[in-house]
């Protein structure tokens, strides 16, 4: 049942017949199913070129027609008359063709003809038995009045007006409701449409978000990604986007994180149309994310802390170690030390007192060379032992009386003292908590270096004098001595520093090493205030009280 | 009482040392070595009371039974501890003497470093009951 089949013809003389010719164009466009608004279009199309056959008054006639071919079905409007084509007739057709799937012009001298073909889509079956009814019908189709079918005709396009106004508030209505911003865009990333959730949440008009491109809502980190979205570089590509932004809440003005989304939307030629974007607040859910991210992290933090800890720990302890053992091993070096050096020095003693007449003069200097050496050794191995026994360890805290302890210690050093013809001046001294050992011997290598240091042929004067401050007693040893340039301050209480030859000035230098770690560990501290030839002034700080921490110890050794 | 000291000491050469300073004072007699406190023990342990000797002089590093050792031995016994000990050593270790005198120990001393140090120390040891 291939090929044209002619359902009516319809002459067109007059304007009434026009009217016809539409309406019957619109029927034939309702039997086959077409929507009212392809039957409108396809009845258009055909009063179009109707109306121009009309008002050329070329006798002409329409035949409507449905053609069924091997793929597809149309209905079709043939437009006959009786005069060969001309320019005016085109004006009708011009219009018309824009309306219909395809059409087709063939004229000669006598005659043109017009085909407009309007597809019908597949699901719609025809068959002879369809075809032989829609004959019938149009045939007891009553003929119309103009005026009727005008109004008619304005009845109907009052109802599609209204049905689209209708679609639209209901689409509106929806976004609205929706607990979703949606937004449409245009290629410039210009926004169409917003409903009102981006508004009330931003707070800004359509034409406000456009003349700003967004940037007082989006976050200024984010910023940089949104305007990827916003930009029509990248929404070129055919594919939804989808980025996470903070935007500003207009009431909270918080930042609340949001995912925002776009899509194409394009058309049957696969151009793009617009984008339809939508805005969904994620906040709650990037919080937990955030908030589990730096859970672990804390906890990896936590446990990175306690392993720091546990390393320290164990330096601690191994240097506490190494630290006792190199105290036990100086002590137990310079104490063993002491026996051989003993032998040294009784020997070359005995030499020099039992032989000194049968050595010749050579013999007997490098002797006495060789028992000075063994002296020196004898005190640097002494004072080496001092200075292990100065330790945490060995420190028995007692109520000490720094008079007493500056009586032995002018005891100890009588000889000396008479020799040098020394004044020794002793204020009034304080009461201490600490060991009476340790400052006896703090005390004693203060006044030995003060004579020691005596400048020449002047008599040394060493006051120790006190007063109290700040919790603290201050205790000075100030002498006239030769003194020491201030450059050589920071360096006089390490351990062996010397800053004299040994040939004038015997010592160790231990000495003030000695003062200092004996100080210390009495919680003090000990500066020294000199310059070349004015003599020296050191300084004690001593707390009047130690802390419980040093009273507990003072049980631990009693 | 026999003027008779008793010193136990393993260094040889310090028995040498202070035997020399008694013959300097013609009294090489009066002092007797032995190595160990073990053996100053084992020797009052079999000596009557009359033989027992004026002073025991003690070094500390010794091998068998040191100086701390024996000096506790001796202080602990009702029978000898009436004897004086001086403990004897080459430094003073201040820990271990008052160690020494709290044990009961007379006194602590050093031991010489030179020829008339060595001299002065053997007339102490000699004299060291009349000193008392």
């Amino acid at each position: 049942m291939y090929n044209m089949h002619e359902l009516v013809k319809i002459s067109l003389e007059n304007e009434m017949d026009l009217i016809l010719a539409n309406k019957r164009s619109m029927k034939l466009g309702e039997f086959t199913g077409l929507s009212l608004s392809a039957q409108t279009t396809f009845a258009t199309a055909v009063s179009e070129v109707a109306r121009n056959t009309i008002e050329s008054k070329r006798n002409g006639s329409l035949t409507l027609c449905i053609e069924i071919n091997k793929r597809d079905k149309y209905i079709v409007a043939r437009i006959k008359d009786n005069q060969p084509e001309n320019e005016k007739y085109k004006e009708g057709l011009a219009y018309a063709k824009r309306l219909v799937n395809k059409y087709n012009v063939s004229s000669n001298d006598d005659e043109t003809s017009i085909e407009l073909f309007y597809y019908v889509a597949p699901p719609f079956k025809i068959d002879i038995k369809k075809l032989d009814e829609w004959r019938t019908l149009f045939r007891n189709e009553p003929p119309v009045s103009p005026y009727e079918e005008l109004k008619r005709k304005n009845e109907q396009l009052q109802d599609l007006s209204e049905k689209i106004q209708k679609s639209e508030s209901q689409y509106k209505t929806l976004t609205n409701s929706l607990p979703l911003t949606i937004f449409t865009l245009d290629n410039d990333g210009q926004l169409i449409y917003a409903n009102e959730w981006l508004l009330s949440f931003t707070g800004l008009t359509i034409e406000k978000l456009n003349t700003t491109k967004w940037k007082t809502v989006v976050f200024e980190e984010d910023y940089n990604s949104f305007l990827l979205l916003l930009n029509n570089d990248i929404t070129r590509g055919t594919i939804t986007m989808k980025i996470q932004a903070r935007l500003k809440n207009n009431i909270s003005g918080d930042y609340l994180w949001h995912q925002v989304s776009i899509s194409p939307l394009k058309n049957t030629g696969d151009e793009i149309l617009y984008w339809i974007g939508y805005i969904v607040d994620i906040h709650a859910q990037k919080v937990f994310e955030e908030t589990l991210k730096d859970n672990i992290e804390l906890k990896h933090a936590q446990t990175q802390l306690k392993q720091n800890q546990q390393v320290l720990e164990d330096y601690i302890t191994e240097l506490n170690r190494s630290n006792s053992e190199l105290q036990q091993f100086a002590f137990i070096a310079s104490h063993d030390l002491q026996e051989p050096v003993r032998k040294l020095l009784y020997y070359s003693d005995y030499l020099l007192e039992a032989y000194k007449n049968t050595l010749d003069d050579k013999g007997i200097k490098y002797l006495a060379t060789m028992h000075s050496a063994a002296i020196r050794m004898r005190e640097l191995i002494s004072d080496l032992l001092s200075f292990s026994q100065v330790n945490k360890e060995s420190i028995i805290f007692k109520t000490v009386d720094l008079n007493k302890v500056i009586v032995d210690v002018k005891q100890d050093m009588e000889l000396v003292i008479e020799e040098k013809k020394a004044n020794l001046q002793v204020h009034n001294l304080p009461e201490i908590t600490g060991d009476e050992r340790m400052m006896h011997q703090l005390f004693s290598n203060l006044i030995s270096n003060a004579l020691k240091f005596s400048a020449k042929d002047i008599a040394p004067v060493i006051q120790v004098l006190s007063q109290e401050k700040d919790g603290y007693f201050e205790i000075e040893i100030r002498d006239n001595g030769i003194g020491f340039r201030t450059e050589h301050l920071p360096d006089i209480f390490k351990l062996f520093q010397r800053l004299h030859p040994k040939k004038d000035f015997e010592g160790t230098g231990l000495g003030l090493a000695i003062c200092r770690k004996i100080v210390e560990l009495h919680n003090g501290n000990i500066k020294a205030e000199s310059a070349p030839g004015k003599g020296s002034s050191f300084k004690i700080l001593l707390p009047v009280k130690q802390s419980e921490s040093v009273h507990e110890s003072e049980n631990t050794f009693s | 009482m026999n003027q008779k000291i008793l010193l136990a000491d393993d260094d040889e050469e310090d028995w040498e040392i202070l035997l020399e300073a008694f013959k300097e004072l013609n009294a090489e007699h009066a002092i007797h070595f032995k190595e160990n406190g073990r053996e100053i023990v084992t020797l009052l342990e079999s000596t009557v009371e009359k033989d027992f000797p004026s002073l025991i002089v003690l070094d500390l590093n010794m091998p068998v039974l040191n100086g701390t050792e024996t000096l506790k031995i001796l202080k602990t016994n009702k029978k000898f501890r009436h004897i004086p000990v001086i403990i004897y050593s080459t430094s003073i270790n201040p820990f271990e003497k008052d160690k020494c005198l709290l044990l009961g120990a007379e006194r602590y001393i050093t031991k010489p470093v030179s020829f008339k140090e060595s001299i002065e120390t053997a007339r102490f040891f000699l004299n060291y009951e009349v000193q008392n």
